[in-house]
């Protein structure tokens, strides 16, 4: 490599690991503030760090927010929200990618179309519907809208997915004498099961962090917060001086579990997203 | 069972001579993915449009949310929105939201993802995984940590920060004119690492041997980039810009709910605020139903033209 050659990947480097920085710096500051103690949150603001780390900040909010209602309802939340995703967009896929029917390619395009109606369009008439039954401030609630709202990236990542599994192992399959649901159920959907578990994730991620959504619904009632809506809450609250600390502590918890999945799932969650978008 | 399987798949079979049982049959081979589909179809339609619908119906209503319908006003909503200085003072803030957004989430990613074309695989992975990590934290939380940055007092974390060079205080997120630049840096800092992700991607997708032969050919650093790159990204180009512009306004959403509720005084409102505003804030459903029929019409071509895009890759890329 000659020196000019060189000399632009170290560039190309250099402006790379700036970037890197810039976009941890907020999250580094939240780690950081939430194991100061309060009086330093002012004193020593532009450090991060502190050198005398408490965990008081986690104490406060665990014994003033009831954390655990929070975080079954976000867990409620997400899981529900998952698992009836999939078990929506698994059967469509399947019958988009392996079917040849009338109207295909209309109703594929009404599936695609919904993904991109804006979400706050929805909010007054499924607020109203929901209304109507009775279902404000409960799970349910909750839930089912979202089961139908991004449903439709399911079945196109999922479809993508089916269409490129041998078409032959299907075949033989149904010569063997499976049937349509024996052979999604038996060859299909084990064959994608990684496909299937990243979108579950993907999905999972997203209904945890959902925000708007749940305070509409559900910030009526304390014993329906999830998570999210239980910070904001927190953070609105007028009485307490300095709660920076426990605010970020609140924050750190509620990130934590989409964190460690993330830690954990990178590459999947990595590659669903960008199917997702771009490869198709 | 076999039988309908294999007329499944392959499309059009020659009818066999009619019985009625074989009618039967041919009938429930005809439905079979219409079964399939039916459960998500209806969530999809009772939750999205049948939702559409409600709204253009509500459009024409004055009403609130414990009776949406309670007067029928033909299309006064529209006039009174469409007339309105504040909803031209909005309407300019989405598009200052999306030309923030075009640079921020498309410029800023796609400058940083042709800066990778030199580096290993694995370290660019690095850069991704860290770039990444703000896509996957609930937002309304990680948006706590700017209103500490933006604090408007000389102890908020920015002021302190600029206090070093001098600079006096700044009230940010309660300057009208700071405060809508601010909110949409925070939007960018959520959705850059995610369009980083994608140009990536799409600069993976180039073959390889296009790069290497061009460089045999003698195209190095800035002709390479233009003469080689640039047009076989585009597509991915066109993509991102598409998906910046659609959900750039809806990225803004938490910030503003959480931060300013589209103050100061109107400064950080934005058209799909403003429906959320309108409804659940102010009580006028109708009002917030209209601004959605005009977000929609507004936004139709370009969510047309993502549809076409996607079209493309899902109907005829296998």
């Amino acid at each position: 490599m000659t020196v000019k050659a060189r000399r632009a990947v170290w560039t190309s480097r250099f402006i790379l690991i700036l970037a890197t920085l810039l976009v941890a710096v907020p999250l580094i500051y939240q780690l950081g503030i939430s194991f100061k103690q309060p009086d330093e949150v002012f004193s020593s603001v532009l450090s991060p760090f502190t050198l005398n780390p408490t965990l008081r900040n986690y104490e406060v909010v665990i014994r003033s927010v009831p954390i655990l209602t929070y975080l079954a309802n976000s867990a409620a939340f997400s899981i529900g929200v998952t698992v009836g995703q999939i078990l929506l967009a698994v059967p469509a896929a399947y019958a988009f990618s392996y079917f040849n029917f009338r109207f295909k390619n209309l109703l594929l395009a009404l599936v695609l179309v919904s993904l991109m109606v804006p979400f706050v369009v929805t909010y007054i008439p499924n607020y109203l519907l929901l209304a109507q039954y009775k279902l404000i401030n409960t799970l349910p609630g909750l839930i089912l809208p979202m089961l139908g709202v991004s449903l439709g990236f399911g079945i196109f990542l999922l479809r993508q997915h089916f269409m490129s599994f041998q078409r032959e192992i299907i075949e033989a399959a149904m010569i063997d004498g499976a049937s349509s649901w024996q052979t999604l159920t038996w060859v299909v959907a084990p064959a994608n099961i990684s496909a299937l578990s990243a979108l579950a994730v993907y999905i999972l991620i997203n209904t945890w962090n959902q925000f708007i959504w749940p305070l509409l619904i559900g910030g009526g009632r304390p014993e329906a917060y999830t998570l999210t809506v239980g910070v904001q809450m927190y953070f609105t609250n007028p009485e307490g001086g300095n709660r920076w600390g426990s605010l970020m502590a609140a924050s750190v918890l509620t990130s934590l579990p989409t964190i460690i999945a993330y830690l954990f799932m990178r590459k999947g969650i990595l590659r669903t997203f960008t199917e997702g978008a771009v490869k198709g | 069972m076999e039988i309908q399987h294999e007329a499944a798949f392959s499309a059009q079979v020659a009818a066999p001579p009619a019985a009625f049982a074989d009618t039967v049959r041919k009938a429930a081979r005809r439905l079979t993915p219409y079964l399939y589909l039916a459960p998500a179809l209806i969530a999809i339609a009772v939750f999205v449009y049948l939702p559409l619908a409600r709204t253009v119906q509500l459009s024409f209503y004055q009403g609130n949310l414990l009776n949406p319908t309670r007067l029928y006003v033909g299309f006064g909503n529209y006039q009174e929105i469409l007339s309105s200085p504040i909803f031209h003072e909005t309407l300019l803030h989405s598009a200052l939201y999306l030309f923030f957004s075009l640079i921020g989430s498309v410029v800023v990613p796609v400058s940083l993802a042709f800066l990778t074309l030199q580096l290993t695989d694995r370290e660019v992975d690095f850069y991704q995984s860290v770039l990444f990590v703000p896509t996957v934290v609930a937002f309304n939380v990680v948006v706590l940590i700017w209103a500490f940055f933006f604090l408007p007092t000389g102890g908020g974390l920015l002021n302190s920060f600029l206090a070093l060079f001098g600079q006096p205080p700044n009230a940010w997120l309660k300057d009208p004119v700071w405060a809508l630049p601010s909110i949409a840096l925070i939007a960018n800092w959520k959705l850059m690492g995610f369009h980083f992700l994608l140009a990536v991607a799409g600069l993976k997708a180039i073959p390889k041997e296009y790069l290497e032969a061009a460089y045999v050919d003698g195209a190095h650093g800035w002709s390479l980039l233009r003469r080689i790159v640039l047009p076989l990204f585009a597509p991915t180009g066109l993509f991102l810009i598409i998906i910046t512009l659609i959900t750039s306004l809806d990225a803004v959403f938490t910030p503003i709910r959480v931060l300013t509720e589209g103050g100061p005084n109107n400064a950080t409102n934005n058209i799909m605020y403003a429906i959320y505003s309108e409804g659940f804030r102010f009580f006028r459903t109708g009002h917030a139903a209209a601004i959605s029929v005009i977000l929609i019409a507004l936004f139709g071509g370009l969510i047309y033209w993502q549809y076409r895009l996607l079209d493309r890759r899902v109907v005829y890329d296998r």
